[in-house]
Formats: C-alpha cells, structure tokens, sequence
C-alpha cells in the first residue's frame, strides 16, 4: 500500500449555532487517516457525529457551523480557506453516496441528466459523450442502461441506491464516503448493495468511508472501523482486532448488542443514552452508561492512545498513567 | 391509472363544477326581488297589465320551469336582456369584458414577474436585510385596500408622470383631425397604465410570498444538498434545482388565482371611472339590473372554473409523478 | 434521528417537540417567544381595539354635526382636517374604528365556529357525515362572494348584522378544512388514549382532547380571518353594499370617492382611513403568521450555502496526545 494516506484529517472539531448564544460541539477532535484502497466503517448511535464529519470532509456544512482542524486530500489542506478551497475537490476527488431511497435525486429531471450534471459541470464529457458514460455506469451498478431516461419515482428503493452510487462515481474521485446506504432498505437488497460496493471499490481502486449505525454492515464490508460517541472517535482498528480485542467499553457493548453479526436487522441498543452536546461535558462522555467506569471516567477526559499496531482507544482502562493509580 | 386517465378525471369535473355553477346563478339571482317588469316605467302601466307582460314572458311559471328554459336559452348562448335598456345581456358584456381584459393582461403579467422575482430574490437571502424588506413589503400592498390605493395613485403620482387620472379616452382625443392606430395605441396604454399598476401593485405581495415559500421548501430538500455536492454553485443550484421544482407549485397557485383577479379589477375601474366590466357591474348593482349581474356573474364564475381547469392541466404536465 | 435533524432542529431555536401538550398558554408563550414581531403586531391591535372602546373619550367632535368648514386642511382645531361635509376627520377616523373592528372581530368570531364545527364534526366522525359536509364546502367555495354579497344585501338590506355574517359564510371554508385536517390527524392519537380510558364517550374525547389540540391552530386562522374580514367590509362598502348608518373606515375611504377628495386636493380625507386599515391588516397578519410559525416551525435546513461555513483557529483545542 502507498505510504500517503488518501485522505487525513487532523484534530476536526465542528460546531453549530443554537438559539441563545449556545452552541452544539458536534465533531471534538476527529483524526484518522484513509488510505488508497481501504475501506473504513465509521460506527455509532444516531448523533454521534459521524455524518457531521463526513459532511465536513467536502464542506458540506450549513452557515450556522464552524469548523476546526485540517483535512488533507492527498496532502492538501482543504479547509485552508473553508468553501473556496474545498469546492473544486467536490465529485472529482471526493464524492458522497446519499441515502438514495430518500431525496437525493430530484424528482423531475431523470436519472440520466442527474449523473450527467456533474460530468457536463466539470468538463469530463458532455452531450452524446455523457450520456453513454452514463449508461456505462448505470451497468456497472447493476441497472439496465435504457432507464437512464426515466424518473426517480419510477426506481425501486435498491435501485434508487445503486443510481445514487452511478451518481458518486461519475467523476471518477478517489474517496467515495457511504452515508447510511443500506438503511431503509431489506436485507436481501442490503447485501446486493454492499457487495457491490466492496466490488466497485476494490475494481476501481477507491477508498471509502462507510458510515452506519449498523455493526453487522461495517463487519462484512470493511477492512478497519472507527467507533463515534459524543463527537469523537472512541476506539479505531481493524475489523478483527476490534471484534476480539475492543479496548473501549463502549465497542465491546456494541458487538455484545448485536443477537447475530451476519443476521437481521441489528438495532444497537445499549440502555441509557448519549450525551447533549451543547455544553461541555466533564470526564469521559461515555460514564454514565459504562459498565466498567472507576474513579477517573467522571472528572477526566481520557487521552487517544495507542493500544496496538494501528488500534488506538480513548479509555482510562488503557491508560497506565491511571489505572495504576489508587481508587 | 394512466395519466390520460386523469384528464378526463378533471375535465368531467370541471364540466360538473360549470354546471353546478350555472344552476347557483340561476337559485341566487331568482331569489332577489323584482324581475324585468318591476322595473319598468311606464304611464300607462296597470297591474293589469304588468301581470300580462309578465305572462308573455313567461316570468309567472313556476320556479323549475323557469329553470329548464334558462337552461335552454343558455345552450342558445341566450342570456337574457338586460332590466335598464332592454339589450341582450351578452351584447352589452362583451364591450366592457374587451377593454377589462387588456387593463387586467398588463396589471397580471406585471404582479406575476414581480413577484416570482422578488420571491426568489428572497428566497435566496432568506434571512437577510433584503429577504425581510421584500416581504414586509410584500405584506404591506397585500394589506392594503385596492381602492384607496388606486385613490392614492391617482392624487400623488397621476399628476406627477402626467398620466390621466381615468376614463379610456382622453378628452383631446382626435382634436387634430383622425387619429391613426398608434395614437389610438398610446391613448389607450396611458389609460391603462395606472389602473394595472395598481392592480398589479395589490396582487404582487401574494405572489412574493407564494414563490419565497415555495423556494425555501424546495432549497431544504435533500436533493440541493446532493446538488452543493456535486460542486454546483449558488447561482446554479437555484435555478436548475430550486426553480423548476418550487415553480410547480407555484404555477398551479398563479393559474387558480387568476380566476378572482376580477374581483380587484371591479374596485380598480371604479376609481379610475375605466369602462370595462367591473365598472359596468358597479352600475348594475347601482341600478339593481339583476338581468345584467346575472350574464355578468355567470361569465365570471365560468372563467373561474377554466383557470382552475387549466391549472390541473399544468400542474399534470409539470409533474411527471403524477398518475392520478 | 440524525445529526442533521439535532442541528435543524437546533437552528430553529427548538429544544423540545412541537406538540403543544401544554396546550393553550404554552402555545402562546412560545409564540410571543420566538417571534417577537407578534408583540409589535399584537400592541399595535390592542391599541386600535382601546381606541375603539374609549372613542368617545378620543373623538374631539361629534361625527354628526358640521363641524367645521368643507374641506378644511388640517390644523389646530382639526388635527386630521374636515370631509366633504364639515365633520372633523379624526372624530370620524376615530369613531370608524369601531365599526372596522367590529365587523372584522364578529365575522371572524363568525368563521371560526361555522368552520369550526363543521371541521371538528368531519374530521372526527369521518364517513358520510365526512363526505356530506365536504360536498357541502366545496358548494360554498364555487359560489362567487359578490353576487351572494349583492344577494344578500338586495333580500335582507344592508345592515351591519347582515354583512357580519356573509362575511363569515365567505370565510367559513378554509377554516374548516384547516380544522378538518387537524382533527383527522389528531384523531388517530385521541383514540389511542381512548383505548386506553375507560367509557369515554364521544363527547368527553372531542372536548378534552381533541380541541385542546386543534385550538391554537384555529385561534390562529381566526386571526387571520380578522385581517381578511376587516378588507372584505372596506371593499363592500366601497361598492355601496354597506350599512348607510354606520361609519367604518371604508365608508370614509368611499365617502372620499364620492365626495371628488382627488379634485380637492383633500389628502387628508384620503389617507388616514386607508392608513388605518392597511396597519390593522398588516397587525393581525403578523400575529397570526406568526402563531401560525410557531405551530410549525420550519425544520428544514436551508442547503443553499448563501453565508458559508466559518473556519476556527485552533486555540487550545489540541488533545493531551
């Protein structure tokens, strides 16, 4: 594997405005790297902020929101100058996958013209050119070229997901990042979609950030998982590194949760829930819901560490510095 | 069903809707006091003799079989004579219903553009200086009485621009010998132009906030943020996205309110003493020519009906998702 | 739910649902809350309704008498100037508020227990009594205001009483729906609970807790209604439908047509009733638009990056790496 990652975010911290002067701490300190090739599953419960970070990543955020931090693609800081420097990089190095069975495509163009748009808008084919590429990708996904030419309305929930993947990839980017793509979906649908995925990724040569609330779905399409809770990455490894050997409560109550890694619907339940983030929160976050919390977890936030080659956690019970400390 | 089903849907609708529309007009006007003959003055006039002119008019069969030839007069396109002149209703409304239309034509394409522009505008600086002044704006001539602001034109901004303060024809009209058709054209637009200023004035505001609202509905829709994503820029976004898609609303809701534009045009022409229908209406109801109102209501609740109709239409062409 | 709905959420300034189960008060309270342009709005109301009820107190002359000279401009004696007949312009203005407010109030009051009752009664029953009632709307929704207005004044005469209530059977029909749907979608809620009481008759289940629900929403239209009823009477009269012995602001603005104000250059009998109407409008407007806001708040967030996202400086924000 190459030695420069893909892509590099260092320290992203995001915040959106509330009403009163307040402020929401979505994203606090987000670092990871993504590599060519790879594919990294971005894990957690709803508000945890993996879908803030990765809207973060192509600039994608509302003007109530500030940002913090730096994210390199392919060394490049694109945050430099906030909207300026990040909008030349939007389709053409790094595209998002949205949640197709919702509204991503516009209900009155057809599906066609919608992956034509950012073709014709970048200047990487336009007219007849155009449209045949788009009928090549339309294949390549796994849909009959002719519909190019019809409504979203007229696609099914799975091939609105495989048209909004046509759509991802039709300027060729290296990044690809995944929000919730099978969610609303059945499970049949679900594992043609992740197959092709991971096919398309590993034929295309892309990298890829798979966001999901669903474990069983990072399982079987990642290589390496970051786990989110309170806007910050929690724990982060390869896929069976974290399974057998997760080293933040938190992972471990994940995978527990989960009745069958490769089986229905896995609604991740732990009792209690996360954290408002509208003020500071003292100590690790995760305190009132953890099984395992001893004398620290309340009053002090626990450091990122190192707990193995390319697994790090954020947890007291890693921390020697703490551990060994009287209770 | 098929979408072909749908116009039949709506044509038969709106051929219920016409009929019962012409059965109301029948039940509202045969309700008021005094037919063609009370109005009648004549020395010679007996009871007697109004009883037997009412005969021979057939004004004294009962109510239903009055109805039946009411109906079948109107097939005929017959819609009676008018109580004040004794002229054939439709005759005297054409007239009028020529010179409303080209004053209201001018006043409606202006509130339109002006609307949808000003509601984009706001729409795209939602939250801004501009976006809360266009609105209050809009807000403020919506609230305002048609006419007393077509009294408010004409005593401050008449005078000022040297635009007449009413009627069709200025009173020097054809004082040096025959008057071409452009002199004709510019007597008639300088007429024109404060009445549609102020109709378009009044109707504009709906129109602002219509769009604006339609606009930002459309702007929150996931399908812009995929557009942002794509690397489209404002300018763009707006209007390949956001326009075509809030038009669709918006051009049904322009197409149903042009149905009751008459309703302001009748205040409009009688402060500007502007003979179309609306002042012709006014007189009526002055004179309690019911004959006339009768002619007159029905063409206008007809042409309420057809702009319903064709907003159906629209809407069912500019939407491709609709089936039904 | 999502981030994006957190943060939706959180631009609108909402921190809790907008399930008004406080009912009234709290609906009122968040209301005057959120947006403070109903305050203005609502003061400037009270204002005109004060106005109307100590008129005789306000009023400097009788509105009866010739007062002063045709015509007069303002002046000292007459702060707003004098009519086509000699009475003075402010009395009249004055005492033209009670009639405005009255009509606009009543007709209201008017449309909002028709359009009330029939909404309540369709969206509860559902059904034929449902589909009757509809078919009965859309009826009155074809049949043209002024015919009907002229109708009703040419059979019953022109009284107040008589244009109060045609006003309020031209406006009776978008409450109703507004009401209907309400209720429909209330019902399902309502009968969820009910499963749960025990013999609650239908009574009992429509009074405390289905119009709990449904009130703030009519409240709001009634509001609305006012501003609507209030220009529709200044129309009527304009067309001299109205009552010949009452004095409301569109009689001032019709009298000032009549009496060729333009030709004598008599702004003063022109403008202020005008003034008055169109700020009451634009009043109730803001108050009712803006219940009707707080009712349902515009959750979406705008994508259109108009103001863009604002960049940081790290200060302190590093990790303890």
């Amino acid at each position: 594997m190459s030695t420069q990652p893909v892509l590099k975010t260092n320290d992203l911290h995001v915040w959106f405005d509330l009403s009163g002067g307040r402020e929401l701490h979505a994203v606090q300190g987000v670092s990871f790297e993504l590599r060519a090739g790879e594919r990294m599953g971005l894990v957690g419960e709803s508000g945890c902020g993996k879908t803030t970070t990765i809207l973060a990543l192509m600039g994608l955020l509302p003007s109530s929101a500030s940002v913090a931090g730096q994210v390199y693609l392919d060394g490049e800081d694109v945050l430099a100058k906030g909207e300026e420097t990040v909008s030349p990089h939007r389709w053409r190095d790094i595209a998002m996958v949205f949640q197709g069975a919702m509204n991503a495509f516009n209900p009155v163009k057809t599906i066609g013209a919608q992956i034509a748009e950012p073709m014709e808008l970048h200047g990487t084919a336009s007219g007849r050119a155009a449209r045949a590429q788009v009928r090549e990708l339309l294949e390549l996904v796994g849909i009959s070229g002719e519909r190019a030419d019809r409504y979203p309305h007229e696609f099914s929930g799975g091939m609105r997901q495989r048209a909004a993947i046509a759509l991802a990839l039709a300027c060729q980017p290296q990044v690809l990042l995944a929000d919730e793509p099978t969610t609303a979906l059945d499970v049949m649908v679900q594992a043609q979609i992740l197959e092709l995925l991971v096919r398309l990724t590993r034929d295309l040569g892309l990298s890829m950030i798979l966001v999901t609330h669903d474990l069983p779905v990072v399982a079987q399409v990642c290589d390496r998982a970051a786990v989110m809770y309170a806007g910050e990455i929690v724990e982060m490894g390869n896929m069976s590194t974290i399974y057998h050997d997760p080293r933040h409560p938190y992972t471990r109550m994940l995978f527990a949760a989960t009745p069958d890694l490769l089986g229905d619907e896995a609604v991740v339940s732990i009792p209690g829930a996360p954290p408002r983030l509208d003020h500071e929160i003292a100590g690790c976050p995760f305190t009132p819901r953890c099984d395992t919390a001893f004398s620290p977890c309340p009053t002090t936030h626990p450091r990122r560490l190192d707990v193995g080659s390319g697994h790090e956690a954020r947890c007291h019970l890693n921390d020697h510095l703490v551990a060994e400390r009287p209770a | 069903m098929q979408r072909s089903d749908y116009i039949l849907k709506r044509t038969l609708f709106a051929l219920m809707t016409v009929f019962v529309a012409v059965t109301l007009n029948f039940v509202l006007f045969r309700a008021l006091p005094g037919d063609a003959v009370t109005g009648l003055k004549c020395h010679n006039c007996t009871i007697q003799f109004k009883e037997a002119l009412r005969h021979d008019l057939g004004l004294d069969k009962s109510k239903w079989q009055q109805y039946v030839i009411y109906l079948k007069k109107l097939s005929h396109g017959d819609m009676g004579t008018t109580f004040i002149g004794n002229k054939p209703v439709r005759g005297e409304l054409w007239e009028p219903i020529k010179k409303t239309l080209g004053m209201i034509t001018l006043g409606t394409v202006f509130s339109i553009i002006f609307g949808v522009f000003t509601g984009v505008i706001s729409a795209w600086r939602r939250g801004t200086v501009v976006d809360k002044t266009s609105v209050w704006t809009a807000l403020a001539f919506y609230s305002v009485p048609t006419q007393w602001l077509g009294l408010m034109i004409v005593y401050f901004v008449a005078d000022r621009v040297g635009l007449p303060h009413g009627g069709i024809q200025s009173p020097d009209y054809g004082i040096l010998g025959n008057p071409g058709t452009f002199d004709f054209l510019v007597d008639r637009t300088a007429h024109m132009i404060l009445p549609a200023l102020t109709l378009g004035l009044v109707l504009y505001g709906d129109y602002t906030l219509i769009v604006r609202s339609a606009m930002l509905e459309t702007l929150g829709e996931d399908y812009v943020l995929t557009a942002r994503a794509k690397g489209m820029s404002n300018w763009a976004i707006v209007w390949k996205h956001g326009f075509r898609n809030a038009m669709l609303p918006v051009v049904t809701l322009i197409a149903l309110s042009l149905g009751f534009i008459i309703g302001g045009a009748i205040t409009i022409e009688y402060v500007f003493d502007y003979p179309g229908i609306g002042l012709a209406i006014v007189d009526a109801i002055d004179k309690r020519d019911y004959a006339f109102l009768q002619g007159a209501f029905l063409v206008l609740t007809l042409s309420v009906i057809l702009f319903n109709f064709i907003a159906d239409l629209l809407y069912f062409k500019l939407d491709p998702r609709v089936t039904t | 739910m999502t981030t994006s709905t957190t943060v939706a959420r959180g631009e609108a300034g909402f921190e809790g649902s907008p399930e008004f189960t406080s009912g009234r008060r709290g609906f009122i309270v968040t209301t005057l809350r959120d947006q403070p342009q109903a305050i203005i709005g609502l003061m400037v109301v009270v204002m005109f309704i004060l106005i109307a009820i100590f008129a005789p107190l306000i009023a400097t002359y009788s509105i009866h008498a010739k007062t002063g000279p045709i015509y007069q401009a303002p002046s000292s004696t007459h702060w707003l100037g004098t009519d086509d007949g000699g009475v003075d312009m402010f009395s009249l203005l004055v005492y033209g508020s009670r009639v405005s407010l009255e009509v606009g109030f009543a007709a209201a009051l008017v449309a909002m227990l028709i359009g009330g009752t029939v909404g309540v009664v369709s969206g509860f029953f559902g059904g034929w009594v449902d589909v009757l009632l509809m078919r009965i709307t859309d009826i009155f929704l074809v049949i043209p205001d002024l015919p009907l207005i002229i109708v009703v004044a040419a059979i019953f005469g022109r009284h107040l009483i008589n244009i109060i209530i045609i006003i309020g059977i031209i406006y009776w029909t978008s409450t109703a729906r507004l009401v209907r749907a309400q209720v429909k979608s209330v019902r399902e809620r309502v009968y969820v609970k009910r499963a749960r009481s025990i013999g609650a008759g239908n009574r009992r289940l429509v009074v405390k807790h289905v119009l709990p629900q449904v009130a703030p929403l009519l409240i709001a239209n009634t509001v609305l209604t006012i501003a609507l009823a209030v220009f529709l009477e200044t129309y009527i009269t304009f067309l001299g439908l109205g009552d010949p012995s009452t004095v409301s602001w569109g009689k001032l603005i019709e009298n000032s047509f009549l009496g060729n104000a333009v030709l004598n250059n008599a702004w003063w009998a022109i403008v202020p009733p005008g003034v008055a109407v169109t700020v009451v409008i634009l009043a109730c407007t803001m108050v009712g638009q803006s219940m009707e806001d707080a009712l349902n708040p515009r959750l979406k967030v705008g994508h259109l990056a108009v103001r863009r996202f604002r960049l940081r400086p790290l200060h302190g924000q590093l990790d303890n790496e």
